[in-house]
């Protein structure tokens, strides 16, 4: 046998998976989930820690249901357990529901974008969309705390409608779950738009108005933050 | 990220697994790259091709994975290291010269990776590479995690020089679409002698058939099978791990990620052996021996077929050794462990179709040991209480796609078409693959067609039921002609292809209906970019795969040089004329070309930016739904009316031209 054959596994025995965050960002195709993503990786990189990515996309360019897994800590699989996530935040109400009742632990926290991104099986007239009062009951059966946001209509507010991924990952900082300094994310967003000044401040404001948004509802003492008031469909 | 190539030896970087693959042939100072774009193996020669001035190498896009593959095979039989990376499905375009180039081996470094598409997330089948390397005798790297990928690339250039022979390196799509964090190494560029030499080391070395003909070059290649057995089991991606119980889990690939990871969080890992595969096939024998003879029982975790497992079973017949090894082919059936070939009625302990997930694997595991799996059935039942607000998002094209044009165009010509028999015609729509292959994807929440005679009228109530047959890159226009030439007299015959897809495989299947005479409709869907990869250049494109402008290929021309007598060019944004030119196709009693082209409609938001949306839904709208069987995203249909997304609208003017009320129009733009 030669030397090498028991320090190739033994070498790399990782600390217990007490030191894992799992978190997921779910959306639709288009909509920025890989992108937030790959902010939220290299923040953590940056401050230090392990991370795996994964992400999961339909054949299409466009519209269809995508899902990031980021891991942050020692881990081997880029894939999130079922029922262990600490986070689901998705750009999309329905499909943070899709994705947070298979990976969303009990307690975890589900963060959604209100806007409906209505999927062509409704607009055929073959299934209806959920209202959000249904979406946030049926995470909360699971015992998610579910908490939603405009993140859409700050995104507009903040000066793009695309910035709503930036909004989504404010949200997901406030909650505390990730430790990861916000320096470090807002520095991986300055990479990421390098030379782009305007698209950059929209980013960094709909970053501040989502982690503002969302800590107002956590720290106000609502486990539920305000619901939209229309019912789609 | 930086460029790939200027990154210094000892960096700590994110990687995408295909990027790490692409740095990996970087540091092995790789000279000659070429592939066809596939998901989910497109990224390493984007990476490369993006990297190829700075770092002096040759990298391009061929027009199929055969040019490519033989393009590489060419390079490195001058010396040269050369790289062709492609998806599983990939790999069987190049079978032809895969299973013969063995026989002369190669004297530069030839390197191939395959990404499979285990769960076919991106592919028309789960297949296994693995048993294609078998095939040829090639030696098959599988790497289990981005740092892996990188040093397993670099490495199987090493090894394809030492042994004279192609090296596989097999990825999946959960390791070649994640990231973790690659330590880079040096990057090498080794003196290389380069040249044709007719007789390397053997007689007329590169023409198989030259003496001492195709049999004994055969035998060359079997008489190397020592030495590849060696670099096996030299290999530095093998390891054991020992454990306190006689219990092995025997992992390969991504495999071994589950498995580590799932022993951990078990408290497994003093008690269960670990014997980790990092070269595929030939396995690792002394590795592999080692658990077998310390095991009672082991478990085989592996992506795709029965690889390993069935390797390590022979292995354990040839050394009779009494140890249980279970997987894919064996399970537990009442408290025993039964092969599935002798009690069919037991369930593997392995699921043998998709992909493993670290849930499979832990319960796989559990398996093993004789352990509980933990279940909470009170979420489970109320998980499934939810489904039913879970509902599908079906996948469609996007919002202002030429193809929407092209296939209403071709849904209302078909509505008119007769048969050759004169009757009412049943349309066949031959599908291939490309972003229109998601007209056969269907609406999920639909019900499938119930009966043959439903199937007769043609009913079809959005674009994405239309396809009739689709399976694989240039079948459809092929398959059409065997229809036509099957006897059945009221079919209305039609293929539809992409711009990439013609140029890939289609050429020869309408070249042979244009000679034997067949009738068939052939509508090629023109967008200039081979855009479902992620928008690649083709020879329609006007662009090189390097970025020089490049005269545009046009497929009418094509197509009027093989002999097609009707051709004709449509602009798929003008739905009548686009229709008009395929219902004169449909007429034709011989093959007849229409080219529907407009550019993919996300370059053109791309380049020129999105503006705000002038498209609008006036009072005139009755809620006919007629719009909605467009299948344009961009429209939605709530409240008994029709509506436009703002965010998604591009204004293309589809919609406009096919509402009856002419409830659609387009608002003065400022």
């Amino acid at each position: 046998m030669n030397a090498n054959l028991n320090a190739g596994v033994n070498a790399d025995l990782k600390p217990p998976a007490e030191a894992v965050t799992n978190v997921i960002i779910a959306g639709v195709g288009g909509q920025g989930s890989i992108l937030t993503s790959h902010l939220l990786a290299e923040a953590a990189l940056h401050d230090g820690l392990e991370v795996k990515l994964a992400e999961t996309f339909g054949a299409a360019t466009r519209g269809g249901s995508v899902l990031a897994h980021v891991r942050i800590g020692p881990v081997w699989s880029p894939v999130t357990v079922e029922d262990e996530a600490d986070a689901v935040v998705a750009l999309e109400p329905l499909e943070g529901l899709r994705i947070a009742c298979k990976y969303l632990k009990p307690g975890g926290w589900a963060v959604l974008n209100t806007h409906p991104w209505y999927p062509v099986d409704v607009s055929v007239g073959r299934a209806r969309y959920p209202s959000m009062q249904e979406i946030v009951s049926a995470l909360e059966q699971l015992e998610a705390r579910v908490l939603t946001i405009d993140a859409t209509g700050l995104a507009l507010q903040a000066g793009d409608a695309r910035a709503s991924n930036c909004v989504i990952l404010g949200g997901l900082f406030a909650l505390g779950v990730v430790q990861i300094s916000e320096q470090s994310i807002l520095q991986a967003m300055e990479h990421r738009w390098a030379g782009r000044e305007r698209l950059l401040a929209v980013n960094r404001l709909a970053f501040e108005t989502g982690k503002q948004e969302i800590a107002a509802q956590v720290g106000g003492g609502e486990r539920v933050g305000p619901l939209s008031a229309e019912t789609p469909c | 990220m930086n460029e790939l190539s200027t990154l210094q030896q000892g960096e700590r970087i994110l990687m995408l697994g295909n990027e790490a693959i692409a740095r990996g042939a970087i540091e092995a100072g790789v000279q000659v790259v070429a592939a066809y774009p596939g998901t989910p193996s497109s990224e390493i020669v984007e990476e490369l091709l993006k990297n190829a001035p700075q770092a002096g190498f040759y990298a391009e896009w061929s027009i199929n994975e055969k040019v490519s593959f033989e393009l590489a095979a060419g390079a490195a039989l001058t010396g040269a290291r050369a790289l062709t990376a492609m998806k599983g499905a990939g790999l069987n375009v190049v079978m032809d010269l895969f299973l013969t180039l063995p026989y002369t081996g190669t004297r530069g470094g030839l390197v191939i990776v395959v990404a499979d598409d285990p769960d076919a997330h991106y592919s028309s089948n789960e297949q296994d590479s693995r048993l294609l390397a078998q095939a040829a005798n090639l030696p098959c790297l599988e790497p289990e995690s981005q740092q892996e990928a990188k040093d397993m690339v670099k490495e199987a250039f090493t090894l394809s020089e030492r042994l004279e022979l192609p090296v596989i390196v097999r990825s999946v799509t959960r390791l070649s679409h994640s990231s973790g964090v690659v330590r880079t190494g040096p990057v090498e560029r080794p003196e290389r002698e380069l040249g044709f030499n007719k007789h390397w080391e053997l007689p007329f070395r590169w023409n198989v058939y030259g003496p001492p003909g195709a049999v004994e070059k055969h035998a060359w290649q079997l008489s190397r099978m020592p030495l590849v057995r060696e670099a096996s089991r030299q290999s530095a991606f093998n390891a054991v791990r020992r454990g306190s119980r006689p219990l092995g889990v025997m992992a390969v690939g991504m495999g071994a990620a589950y498995a580590r990871e799932a022993l951990r969080d078990m408290g497994l890992d003093e008690q269960v052996w670990l014997c980790k595969v990092g070269m595929a096939y030939p396995l690792p024998e002394a590795h592999v021996l080692e658990v077998l003879r310390g095991c009672e029982r082991v478990l085989v975790l592996e992506e795709g077929e029965a690889v390993v497992e069935t390797q390590a079973r022979l292995l354990a017949q040839m050394h009779a050794l009494p140890v249980g090894i279970i997987g894919r082919c064996s399970g537990p059936n009442n408290g025993r462990w039964v092969e599935l070939g002798v009690e069919p009625a037991a369930e593997p302990a392995v699921q043998t179709y998709g992909e493993l997930n670290a849930r499979t694997v832990r319960k796989a595991i559990a398996c093993l040991t004789g352990a509980e799996t933990p279940a909470n059935p009170e979420r489970q039942r109320i998980k499934e209480q939810i489904q039913p607000l879970v509902i599908q998002r079906s996948s469609t094209l996007c919002a202002g796609c030429p193809h929407l044009g092209t296939y209403w165009a071709l849904r209302e010509a078909l509505k008119a078409a007769a048969s050759p028999a004169g009757k009412k015609a049943i349309p066949v729509i031959n599908g291939d693959i490309g972003c229109y292959e998601q007209a056969g994807y269907g609406v999920k929440g639909q019900e499938p067609a119930p009966s043959p005679a439903a199937r007769k009228r043609y009913h079809s109530k959005s674009p994405y039921d239309l396809l009739d047959t689709l399976y694989v890159m240039g079948s459809g226009i092929s398959m059409a002609q065997g229809q036509a030439r099957s006897g059945a007299a009221d079919l209305q015959i039609v293929a539809v292809a992409g711009d990439s897809t013609f140029f890939h495989t289609c050429m020869p299947g309408l070249l042979n209906a244009v000679w034997n005479k067949t009738r068939v409709t052939f509508c090629v869907m023109d967008n200039a970019w081979t855009a479902m990869t992620g928008h690649q250049v083709c020879p329609a494109t006007g662009l090189t795969p390097r970025g020089e402008v490049a005269e545009v290929v046009h497929i009418e021309d094509i197509a009027r040089s093989m002999g097609v007598k009707s051709v004709e060019v449509a602009n798929p944004y003008r739905v009548e004329e686009t229709t008009a030119a395929i219902r004169r196709a449909l007429e034709c009693s011989e093959a007849a070309v229409v080219v529907a082209r407009a550019e993919c409609i996300l370059q053109v938001v791309r380049r020129e930016g999105k503006k705000p949306t002038r498209t609008r839904i006036t009072e005139a709208c009755e809620g006919c739904k007629i719009c909605i069987q467009l299948g344009c995203p961009a429209i939605t249909f709530l409240d008994g009316k029709a509506g436009i997304d703002e965010l998604l609208c591009v204004d293309c003017g589809i919609c406009m031209q096919i509402c009856p009320e002419g409830a659609i129009v387009m608002e003065d733009g400022a």
